[in-house]
């Protein structure tokens, strides 16, 4: 039986990594200026944040019920209103250089700077 | 399967509901998408090392089943079974080699292995690796949570022991 103080140090151990590296993904940056809706998997929609001149508003349904707004602001994009019980999506706030997507789990929504590199890099 | 354990395993079950549909009136503490507390994990917990896991997984995948009818989606339980059914395996393999005053040591680590699961699941329904961003910071909530959870379980099994 392993005692209880080995435990101790082995999880705190793993907490501290977890820490830094919790630390590193949320502050991560991302270079480029698109942005892509995404829902299920696919991309529905791409914007160009840096032609965004003035505030618009749009909503997104998801076809199992429910919807997300999404307002865009000259380089920036968040989600202002939601119909889900959490709504995570809208405390998340601005995206505009993260690296860390906005997602809204509900809906299977997300919102992501597109990757620099060739076309959707990522998801396949 | 006598009445006495199917009685304690459906008040569980029912206890283990009840914490879940409140919990899931307590607006999301970060901002950060699948993070939560995990108070029915208590109930887990407790069951894994007062009645065995065979009944666990019984109380488990019914919680998860109806909790998410009450109060969650059809995403939200996809989410729950993976992570549940991950924990569950983690401690599964921990209840041997822990005693009686390391049950929280059990919850720490199933709840890591739930944010482990849930991730699993996130990433297959997303189809995009990007969320695991997030793995780290779903793991460390899950600590904190997991010891909070843990040490309610561990105090729950002591006290019932006196009074049986």
């Amino acid at each position: 039986m392993i005692r209880t103080r080995t435990w101790i140090i082995i999880l705190a151990a793993l907490a501290a990594v977890l820490a830094l590296l919790s630390f590193f993904s949320l502050t991560a940056k991302k270079e480029g200026k698109t942005v892509q809706i995404l829902q299920d998997g696919v991309v529905i929609e791409e914007i160009d944040l840096s032609t965004v001149t003035s505030e618009r508003s749009f909503t997104v349904e998801w076809t199992g019920g429910g919807s997300n707004i999404i307002t865009v602001q000259p380089g920036r994009i968040r989600v202002t209103e939601a119909d889900c019980p959490d709504r995570v999506c809208v405390d998340q706030g601005w995206l505009s250089d993260q690296a860390a997507p906005i997602v809204c789990m509900p809906h299977r929504l997300m919102i992501r700077i597109k990757d620099s590199g060739g076309p959707d890099a990522v998801s396949q | 399967m006598n009445a006495k354990r199917i009685t304690t395993m459906g008040l569980l079950t029912a206890v283990a509901l009840i914490i879940f549909v409140i919990e899931a009136q307590i607006p999301p503490l970060v901002p950060v998408p699948g993070v939560k507390l995990g108070l029915a994990n208590i109930i887990t917990v407790y069951a894994m090392f007062a009645l065995g896991p065979r009944d666990t997984f019984m109380i488990l995948m019914v919680r998860i089943l109806l909790g998410s009818v009450f109060a969650g989606s059809l995403m939200s339980m996809l989410f729950s079974l993976g992570g549940g059914i991950c924990c569950f395996l983690v401690m599964l393999l921990l209840r041997r080699i822990l005693s009686q005053d390391q049950i929280w040591i059990c919850s720490v680590i199933g709840a890591m292995a739930h944010g482990i699961g849930q991730m699993a699941v996130t990433v297959a329904v997303y189809r995009t690796g990007q969320l695991l961003i997030y793995l780290p910071v779903l793991m460390l909530s899950g600590m904190i949570a997991g010891a909070f959870t843990g040490m309610c379980a561990q105090l729950v099994v002591k006290r019932m022991k006196s009074i049986k």
